[in-house]
């Protein structure tokens, strides 16, 4: 009938055997399209089954098709494209879904195993850089993950801590505070309300210092005074003892204390300690529960971060509701009945805010509102941890695209490796088997690796990274972290393999050999694009690392107005004395000081730079040449502090005009030293000396100007300060001391102890630091940042040279042999190797402009942590695209000049 | 002692799906590809689709029931794969006979079949 059916058959007994004895190689356009058809159909199989059995199907449909045609022409053999249409889409499914065989996917483990292992021995290179890159990548990430994990995303180890909130005050409609504590009886009245709120505790920071303690001299802790409730409020229970009982609060309470695991532990870790009796400030104290390791808590602060945790807790021996509504220093802490939600909450703490105003304060809009527990504890953390979460997720991408590349490289290499073992039989199945082992064992060597730098690194990060930074001390990588971060590892090797697995699979013997040929192609242009991929990432990375390190070296040399280096500086509690008792011993212990051995100058103060500890007052100065006459203005909230001599001249504080205080007080007269904001404000062009302040109320003389001395940040001005002599009728208790010393200021320590305890055995003292630690301390924040940043964009920018370095490498030896041709008909080396490099330009040159978007996002999400640059600073921009440009372009160069070995005549005979 | 055994390990793949009791059938008249089993099968008056007699074939070579001949085809198609019965196979196959036997027995007493009828 047809020129296809001219070839078919032979006698009908014949055919019965060995059906139509033909080969397929003949056959027209009709034929070739037939088993085109059957070939497509054949794609409704599963891999494995097409490789063991496709052929063969092919083949039985071709003999069928021919027979067909034969007997019924073309009708027929649309018969039998059709019945082969419904075969294959009822029994390709099906056997997807149960294979008839479990092919040898369940094979020869061991075997392939030693295989795989033997093969990766002869590989050390491509090993090490596999486990290497994973190790750092994934390390680096494991850590990131941890602190981020930790900090922000881990419940808080509270019964039920969504329903927890505290409650501020918002004072603005008196003076600039937007967020400032609650009264005792706003606590009482919230708790009264009822409704959606269960219960209130009231929260006060105190220090006291801690005595009784047989062979340990006096230290001071840090207290919090609280409603007997605290415990219940929050869902804790003390490991040994009990919490307060309900009636333990208020006037006339046993003096009982609760422990935490920490200060149990200083103590000597008694189990037997509950019933034993400590001392507070010489007051005797009950100890009747000690908390648990696990158990963390801190007073949110409300400017600032939260506060550092306290060793002990006392309630209150007075009762809240008879304090005065003016005065604001009770923390608020408000557990919700369980499940309400935070717009009710919110909304009934505002509604009691609006009653007590009207009650208490004529309805100036003192209003009340709550902040969730949670976020409120991380507030001033989360921008970093969002930038370093970026960060290191960018970093993960970059990893990644170098895993894949790397693996891609591998299977290049093994191209004959597998083209021979296809040809000598070897199954598809056992080879991508083989690969995914491969890179399966890689990623599990890689991750184990990861989970034992991130244990180091989380530790080394915790020791940079600042005391507040919210539950800092359970920051640490666990179980549960170290497995996901080995199976993570196993999983990105498979995945990694994935690509040339698939490949080894798919490809025919005729193509790979082909390609084998032919190198490069397809799987080149993916390097490529991951190369580029790879500058884009590490460019983006690199503005945000040079941006922020920027800003820290800007912080680094910021001038606070004073001189850390070479000043130590601790606190001399002296609470239980009277300001005469206080006034005498303070100028004991400044003697004492002042002649240990190096020191050349001692001073004391109420408030010490960057504690912002200091007390404010208004200010006033009439008749001051730059008053406006508006009192409004006229009038300055200030930090004021109470000053003994010596404390410009220990801590560096350079005096503008006039004189410090003399050692002998004048009679009389209040002395005040005003810093130079003040003296710019009120006396513009003249001499502030002599004229006479109002402190609160209080006239003093001013008898100097100094420089501003930061209180708060290390980076930023704070309030305008006042300095009055602490004497007299003004004298605070418990002082800063700053001393001066020509020696190391930490080894002054065993001297200074010394010195306290030849003033009174009983005092303690408490902070003690060298100055340039506290300014460190100050800056850890933006040091941990700055480190890890630093640390994830150096990585990037190494990952992604080792992906130029790779690309330029291969091409060099792929077009070794055109090279060289070039070379031999005329065109001289520097302008081959021009071309090579040209050719490594051109991907950094793309990876930089889609970087480009990337900068500016970078730019954006870093704003928050900047000090003092601009996210668009030109000259960091600049100096980080110029950066990766130079380095990318060395790595480049470095391969690439490989070109100028090659000899013409004995590359191209080689060949 | 071996018999039983045989007896029983065959046994435990009754009952055959009818692609594989053809299978067997053709295999134990000799080495076939599997055009040549579709053929066979045809004869008898069934038709086997491609899809189904090569997913028999790879189960039933598995199970240890038949086996890849080394090579049957002196002309044809180098692409083409012959197939035989294994001892496995063949009892398996007389063992699935006689229960058909069994069973077409009862339906002749049950008055399903007329007398003499195949």
């Amino acid at each position: 009938m047809s020129a296809g059916a001219g070839g078919v058959g032979g006698p009908g007994g014949e055919r019965r055997r060995g059906g139509s004895g033909r080969s397929a190689e003949d056959g027209g356009p009709r034929m070739k399209a037939t088993r085109w058809w059957f070939r497509l159909l054949l794609q409704l199989y599963p891999v494995d089954f097409r490789e063991e059995m496709g052929e063969a199907v092919v083949e039985t449909y071709e003999a069928r098709a021919r027979d067909a045609v034969a007997r019924g022409g073309l009708p027929a053999l649309w018969g039998v494209w059709l019945r082969a249409l419904l075969d294959a889409i009822r029994n390709g499914p099906a056997e997807r879904v149960n294979p008839a065989v479990w092919w040898r996917r369940g094979g020869n483990w061991g075997r392939d195993a030693e295989l795989v292992l033997r093969r990766l021995v002869r590989a050390p290179v491509f090993v090490l850089a596999m486990v290497g890159t994973l190790t750092v990548g994934l390390g680096a990430f494991a850590v990131v993950y941890t602190v981020v994990h930790k900090v922000l995303i881990a419940p808080l180890p509270y019964e039920d801590p969504d329903d927890l909130y505290w409650v501020w005050r918002d004072y603005r409609a008196f003076f600039d505070l937007g967020r400032g504590w609650t009264a005792g009886t706003d606590v009482v009245e919230l708790a009264q309300a009822g409704g959606v709120i269960e219960e209130v505790a009231a929260l006060v920071s105190a220090r006291r210092t801690l005595g009784g303690i047989p062979g340990e001299p006096p230290a001071e802790i840090k207290l919090l005074e609280t409603t007997p409730n605290l415990f219940g409020l929050l869902g804790v229970s003390p490991v040994l003892g009990r919490g307060f009982l309900p009636g333990e609060g208020g006037p006339g309470r046993a003096p009982v204390v609760v422990l935490t695991h920490g200060l149990w532990n200083r103590l000597g870790a008694d189990e037997r300690i509950v019933g034993r009796e400590i001392r507070l400030d010489g007051e005797p104290f009950t100890v009747i529960g000690v908390l648990g390791r696990d158990f963390e808590f801190v007073r949110h602060a409300g400017i600032g971060p939260p506060e550092a945790p306290p060793d002990a807790y006392v309630s209150f021996d007075y009762d809240l509701a008879g304090t005065s509504p003016g005065q604001g220093s009770y923390a608020a802490l408000v557990r919700a009945r369980a499940g309400t939600s935070r717009a009710v909450v919110e909304s009934t703490v505002e509604a009691v805010g609006r009653i007590i105003d009207e009650r208490d304060f004529q309805g100036l809009g003192l209003r009340l509102y709550a902040v969730a527990l949670g976020p409120d504890l991380v507030a001033h953390a989360r921008p970093a941890l969002v930038v370093v979460g970026l960060a290191g997720g960018i970093l993960l991408l970059v990893l990644l695209a170098n895993l894949a590349s790397l693996l891609l490289v591998r299977a290049l290499e093994r191209e004959r490796e597998f083209a021979v073992a296809r040809a000598l039989g070897a199954n598809g199945v056992a080879l991508v088997r083989a690969t995914l082992l491969e890179g399966g064992l890689l990623g599990l060597l890689g991750g184990s690796g990861a989970a034992v730098a991130a244990v180091w690194a989380t530790r080394a990060l915790v020791g940079l990274a600042p005391a507040t930074l919210p539950r800092r001390e359970t920051i640490a990588v666990d179980w549960p972290i170290a497995l996901v971060v080995v199976a993570t590892g196993a999983l990105l090797g498979l995945l990694a393999s994935a690509a040339p697995a698939a490949w080894a699979a798919r490809t025919r013997l005729s193509s790979l050999l082909h390609a084998a040929a032919v190198r490069g192609g397809g799987r080149g242009r993916l390097r490529r694009a991951m190369v580029v991929a790879q500058v884009a990432l590490s460019l983006v990375l690199l503005t945000a690392g040079g941006l922020v390190v920027r800003s820290f070296e800007r912080l680094l040399r910021s001038d606070p107005g004073f001189e850390a280096a070479g000043a130590l500086t601790l606190r001399v509690p002296m609470d239980r004395l009277t300001d005469a008792e206080a006034d005498v011993m303070q100028e004991r212990l400044q003697r004492e000081l002042a002649t240990i051995a190096g020191v050349t100058a001692v001073g004391a103060a109420s408030a010490l730079p960057l504690t912002g500890d200091s007390d404010q007052a208004d200010l006033s100065v009439p008749g001051a040449p730059g008053n406006t006459g508006n009192p409004e203005t006229d009038h300055l909230l200030v930090d004021v502090i109470a000053t003994r001599p010596g404390w410009f001249e220990a801590l560096g504080i350079r005096l503008l005009e006039g004189s410090s205080f003399a050692p002998q007080a004048p009679q009389g007269v209040l002395e005040a030293l005003i810093d130079e904001q003040l003296a710019r404000r009120f006396f513009p062009g003249t001499s502030a000396l002599g004229a006479e302040i109002q402190i609160a109320g209080t006239a003093a003389r001013v008898v100097g100007v100094v420089r501003h001395a930061r209180l708060y940040d290390v980076h930023a001005d704070g309030r305008p300060q006042v300095y009055y002599r602490n004497h007299g009728d003004y004298v605070s208790q418990s002082l800063w001391y700053a001393i001066r010393t020509s020696r190391d200021p930490a080894s002054l320590v065993p001297d200074v102890r010394a010195a306290i305890d030849r003033v009174d055995r009983g005092l303690a003292m408490a902070d003690v630091l060298p100055m340039e630690r506290r300014v460190a301390e100050s800056l850890s924040q933006q040091r941990a940042s700055a480190a890890l940043l630093t640390g994830f964009s150096l990585g990037a920018l190494l990952l992604a040279a080792m992906g130029l370095f790779g690309v330029v490498s291969g091409s060099v030896t792929r077009r070794r042999h055109e090279l060289a041709l070039r070379l031999a008909l005329g065109a001289d080396h520097p302008r081959v190797l021009g071309e090579v490099l040209g050719e490594g330009a051109r991907l950094i040159a793309l990876g930089v402009l889609l970087g480009a978007p990337g900068v500016y996002l970078a730019g954006r999400v870093t704003h928050g942590l900047l000090v003092g640059v601009s996210p668009w600073d030109a000259v960091t921009l600049s100096a980080v695209a110029a950066g990766l440009a130079a380095v990318a372009l060395l790595a480049c160069y470095v391969p690439a000049r490989r070109v100028l070995a090659i000899e013409p005549a004995s590359a191209l005979r080689s060949e | 002692m071996t018999m039983d055994r045989d007896r029983r390990a065959a046994t435990s793949y009754l009952p055959l799906r009818p692609v594989e009791f053809h299978v067997l059938l053709s295999l134990a008249a000799g080495e076939r590809h599997g055009y040549g089993i579709i053929q066979d099968a045809e004869a008898r008056g069934e038709r086997i689709d491609v899809g189904t007699l090569y997913r028999a074939l790879a189960r039933m070579t598995e199970q240890g029931l038949i086996e890849r001949a080394a090579s049957g085809a002196e002309e044809g198609d180098d692409r083409r794969q012959y197939y035989r019965l294994t001892r496995l196979g063949l009892n398996v196959a007389r063992a699935e006979a006689s229960r058909l036997a069994v069973l077409t027995r009862a339906a002749r007493l049950g008055g399903l079949l007329p007398e003499g009828a195949a």
